[in-house]
């Protein structure tokens, strides 16, 4: 490798060209709540694992509208389904079932 | 018509002959022994599939089950009461119970008293196949004319039974008939759809009573008969002269046996035969493990697709939903329609209604979670972080006195989005003079039951070892909870040893009955709502209305107890949406309402949310009205 | 003779319709179930977006009404069709033969309490923006000043859960109002805001919430409250996400707002239920046409004014008063023309 003084690092801006929306027009066949997300936060305030790891199911959500897969899982993988978020939920969003739901789709 | 004339021409031998075909043999039992042997064969390949199918352990389990008397005692009566006398039944809709007792219970009596008559009368045909044993007893009256033995009066004691048992099994199979036409009749609002071959058997099984009431009573004058068959012999007499043609409705008779039994494995009616291995199962406490094979076979095929789960179901309240209940479960499990299998699966509440309505038992909830397994088990997670938090919180409580009798209170998520249930507690609590400490004040972690519920067993191990180790830590010798959904996976999965758990309903029931703590009567009239886990979960159905019935008067939902109606925003359902849901906690609400009662009284987080956003009449949590009743303690603190 | 018009809600809406109608000339009867006239006017302190008086406000809608029968305390007991006109039986034994009917019965605040989470009726310092603007005018507020303020936006509003997916619109610039209120109250005071999307529609309202920011320093969170539990020594500790940062957010509190949000009115809901009126899903009643004809109703002689057909501002009600007020002169006009 040779040193050319400077390293190019990737854009760290979101780039909807690239996005493969497939999946998520298959995740929301499975489970057509996903979209009905208004960004309130009240998932990830009530969170039981939220004191422990970041974990959101509003933030997964936006991480696959811009692709971003695995930023995506990582807000959802420490999740006990405790099923807080879905009492809290004011669109009355199935969460539990969208986060399993991702889990299957984007989990391979 | 050489057949007939030989019939007619052995008749008239002078000695009264007994054994009218010395060889045991007439063409017409060819369809019976066919369909008989085809079961037989059936049933047995059936059972070693199922056995073959369980686990060493289970194995183990069911032979020192059948071996042990008290296990043995009560396969024995469960086998009576609910295979022959459908005492499940009878309990909730009497004229459903007679209409199947009268078929199952008196066909058995039948088939008893007929292998006793043989054994009485011609024990020859007892000994083996070549002696006709397979279809003697059956067609006994064919076979069999004017025995002088008869003459007796056990031989009248004998045709008076066959012949009541005869119309025991009519009136239900008439009643069978109504109930095709009508089933609201009989208490059902619901019914399923029958399949081909329950057709086949269907309908060959109305016709085979029926048909023996013709062939015996066409033979009645020549081989005896009693009150029944007697008087249907005079009445051909008098209709078709003296002309014996009865070979035709003995062929009738054996053709529909067969048929009846053909049918049956692939029909509703296998239920009948596997019922009494599910009970042996049952009572040897087997547990459900894969969906399909196994105790799960037994399950699926014990179904009598009967129905009774459509009505129970609380999702019934909109008719779409029709088509999630067990019963439609069981038949895609039997028919292998995965796709189907995996929707109903995921959409059911696990309210466990259908389960304990179930006049077979069958525990559909139970095949659902292990169905979810199959899909859900093997999606990821990393649980990595519950080590540092258990060792922290562990640590913190370890540090506190260590008492007997000390109690650890753990609210549960759910819990914490009620905050008047944590408060309501608390005051109880210190009024009772109960020293406690608060295993989850800043939220702790799940209980693993929602995991469970979704299928994610592996994954619920570890949170139950994450709080498994802080409760044990703790010194605990009661664990409180508020959660009826914790409590049910604390009681079952945790195996805390020396540790009580108890739902907070029974832990005042018995500060109360203690006389710790001291209840005024002053509200109004009460009803309570049955929390899913807690009722039919775990069976904590008496303890709250003890305590209830002491501060006011308690009234009675429409269906209460083990028949309550699900809240409807119960974990157990990863699918329902929450219009659904919405319309289910309002069927719940209007069945709390039917007596009008001034207050709604619940006990579980979940319900007291999904119930108040429903009803127009206060709904308090069962904590929150003791801690307003007792007496000598200033109100609203 | 002169046509009966009888109007069912004694808030702004009615009062406005009926001073209009009573100038027109008809003979208005006005009933209202509460003591007094004025709706939740009456209950208010100060309006956004300049604080004028509620009381002023209210006082100059009373001094139109000289010529208008005032029935307070008073429901509808019964009410059908007849041919042409509706027959009304009052609580008070009077039987009112109307030509045309206006349904201004307005709302009901959200019922705080079934939002179980945020601790109504549990905690000591969780109140309403109604139980506020009471301890405004009534100057009940604590004299121990507290140090931290949580206002909660959108309480029982879009909220599916709640029943109430709808947007009660006036609750954004109420909070923001009161939070510039209670921080001339308490100066020392945190004040926060918890709001999901800060909805400043009208003219003016978007200076109210600068002026927030710039004089009062009211600190804005974009994120729903999700959980209110109590502290040790009975402070509230609220949780939320601050969704801008993206981080799960705790922060105690001595006194929190819910801006309890608006609810189709029961009282009017009921006199709805006698007469068929159909409502949408939200539960406010439905106009024949949502552009073209808000006032009118699918009944011919049956209008209606004000937040009964769904959220609305003060100014936005008194506009819609005063043309169901037309609505209603050209109806009798077009139908009782031989008289």
């Amino acid at each position: 490798m040779i040193d050319f003084g400077f390293t190019v690092s990737p854009s760290s801006r979101i780039n909807l060209d690239e996005v493969d929306k497939k999946s998520f027009v298959a995740l929301s066949k499975i489970e057509p709540d996903v979209v009905k997300c208004m960004a309130c936060g009240s998932c990830s305030a009530s969170c039981t694992v939220s004191q422990f790891q970041p974990t959101s199911v509003r933030k997964a959500i936006l991480s696959l509208q811009n692709g971003q897969i695995s930023q995506a899982m990582d807000f959802l993988k420490h999740c006990m389904l405790c099923g807080k978020c879905t009492m809290v939920c004011p669109r009355g969003i199935n969460t539990r079932h969208l986060i399993i739901s991702i889990q299957k789709i984007y989990g391979k | 018509m050489t057949n007939i004339l030989s019939v007619t021409l052995q008749a008239v031998t002078p000695e009264g002959i007994i054994d009218r075909y010395p060889n045991s043999y007439n063409h017409f039992v060819l369809p019976f022994v066919i369909g008989i042997s085809f079961i037989l064969v059936y049933l047995l390949i059936g059972l070693v599939r199922v056995l073959y199918h369980l686990s060493g352990e289970d194995r183990i389990k069911l032979l020192k089950s059948l071996f042990n008397p008290k296990t043995a005692l009560k396969n024995l009566k469960d086998i009576f009461c609910d295979c022959l006398l459908h005492t499940k039944i009878w309990k909730r809709k009497p004229l459903l119970g007679y209409m199947h007792s009268a078929i199952a219970f008196g066909w058995f009596m039948l088939i008893v008293l007929g292998h006793l008559e043989v054994y009485i009368f011609a024990p020859r045909h007892l000994e083996g196949i070549s002696e006709g044993s397979l279809y003697y007893p059956i067609f006994y009256r064919f076979f069999i004319w004017i025995n002088p033995a008869h003459e007796t009066l056990r031989g009248t004691v004998f045709f008076f039974l066959m012949d009541f048992f005869l119309l025991y099994v009519l009136s239900g199979i008439a009643l069978a008939m109504f109930k095709r036409v009508r089933s609201i009749a009989l208490g059902m609002r619901h019914t399923t759809k029958p399949s081909l071959a329950d057709r086949v058997a269907l309908y060959s099984l109305w016709a085979i009573f029926p048909l023996r009431l013709l062939a015996e009573g066409f033979t009645a004058d020549l081989s005896g008969g009693s009150f029944l068959t007697k008087p249907v012999n005079w009445l051909f007499k008098a209709f078709f002269g003296n002309e014996l043609n009865f070979m035709p409705t003995w062929w009738a008779y054996s053709i529909c046996l067969g048929l009846f039994f053909l049918a049956m494995p692939f029909s509703r009616y296998m239920h009948i035969l596997t019922e009494p291995v599910l009970i042996l199962f049952r009572n040897a406490g087997l547990k459900v493990r894969k969906p399909r094979k196994g105790f799960a076979e037994a399950e699926i095929y014990a179904c009598s697709s009967c129905g009774l789960c459509i009505d129970a179901c609380p999702m019934n309240t909109q008719k779409k939903n029709l088509k999630y209940s067990s019963v439609y479960f069981i038949r895609f499990l039997r028919r292998h329609n995965n796709k189907k299998i995996n929707e109903i699966a995921e959409k059911c509440l696990m309210c466990g209604k259908c389960a304990a309505l179930c006049p077979v038992g069958v525990n559909s909830p139970d095949i659902r979670r292990v169905q979810r397994e199959t899909i859900n088990n093997s999606v990821g997670y990393d649980y990595s972080y519950l080590k540092d938090y258990s060792d922290k919180a562990a640590a913190e409580l370890s540090d506190k006195p260590r008492k007997s009798g000390k109690v650890l209170y753990f609210a549960g998520c759910m819990t914490h989005l009620t905050p008047m249930i944590i408060k309501s507690v608390e005051k109880v609590l210190k009024a009772a003079d109960v020293e406690f400490e608060f295993m989850d004040k800043d939220s702790g972690i799940c209980c693993g039951r929602p995991l469970m519920l979704a299928g994610k067993t592996e994954a619920a191990r570890k949170t139950i070892e994450a709080n498994k180790k802080i409760i044990e830590q703790s010194g605990c010798s009661i664990l409180l909870l508020s959660c009826p959904i914790c409590l049910k996976v604390f009681k079952e999965e945790y195996n805390l040893e020396n540790i009580e758990i108890l739902h907070y309903t029974q832990y005042i029931d018995r500060l109360a009955k203690e006389g710790k703590l001291i209840l005024e009567k002053k509200e109004g009239s009460l009803v309570y709502h049955d929390p899913c886990e807690l009722g039919r979960g775990c069976g904590i159905y008496d303890e709250p209305r003890n305590v209830l019935s002491g501060i006011g008067e308690l009234k009675k939902a429409q269906k209460e107890r083990d028949e309550s109606i699900c809240c409807g925003y119960s974990l157990g359902s990863l699918t329902l949406d929450e219009k659904d849901r919405s319309k289910i906690a309002e069927s719940s609400v209007a069945n709390l309402m039917a007596n009008a009662p001034d207050k709604i009284i619940t006990a579980c987080p979940m319900c007291y949310k999904a119930i108040r956003s429903k009803a127009d009449v206060p709904v308090l949590d069962f904590a929150e009205i003791i801690s307003s009743s007792i007496s000598g303690l200033k109100q609203n603190s | 003779m002169k046509k009966n018009i009888l109007i069912i809600g004694g808030g702004p809406a009615g009062m406005e319709a009926a001073a209009n109608l009573d100038r027109l000339g008809y003979n208005v009867i006005l009933i209202e179930k509460d003591k007094q006239l004025g709706g939740h006017l009456a209950k208010w302190d100060r309006l956004f977006p300049d604080g004028v008086s509620a009381k002023k406000t209210l006082d100059a809608l009373t001094a139109e009404l000289s010529g208008v029968k005032c029935f307070t305390e008073t429901n509808i007991q019964s009410i059908n069709v007849l041919d042409k006109s509706y027959n009304a039986i009052l609580s008070n034994g009077i039987t009112v033969l109307a030509d045309a009917v206006l349904m201004a019965s307005g709302f009901d605040l959200f019922k705080a309490e079934k939002k179980e989470e945020y601790g109504y009726g549990i905690y000591d310092g969780v109140m309403t923006n109604a139980d506020l603007e009471k301890a405004f005018r009534e100057k009940t507020l604590p004299s121990k000043a507290p140090k931290a303020i949580g206002f909660v936006h959108c309480v029982g509003s879009r909220d599916e859960k709640a029943g109430n997916p709808a947007c009660s619109k006036v609750c954004c610039a109420t909070a923001v109002k009161q939070a510039c209120e209670i921080k001339e109250v308490y100066p020392d005071a945190d004040v926060y805001c918890f709001y999901m999307d800060l909805r400043m529609f009208g003219r003016h309202y978007e200076d109210l919430y600068l002026k927030a920011q710039k004089e009062y320093g009211i600190r804005f969170i974009r994120g729903r409250v999700s959980e209110v539990a109590e502290t040790m020594d009975n402070r509230l500790l609220v949780k939320a996400e601050d969704t801008l940062s993206s981080k799960p957010l705790k922060v105690t509190l001595d006194m929190l707002v819910l801006m309890a949000g608006m609810r189709p009115s029961e009282a009017g809901r009921s006199v709805g239920r006698q007469l068929n009126l159909t409502t949408e899903d939200d539960g406010f009643f439905s106009s024949s046409d949502n552009m073209l004809a808000i006032q009118k109703s699918k009944l011919p002689g049956f209008f209606y004014a004000g937040a009964c057909t769904g959220a609305k501002t003060l100014p936005d009600t008194l506009h819609e008063a005063r043309s169901a007020a037309l609505e209603i002169d050209r109806y009798v006009k077009d139908n009782f023309k031989e008289q």
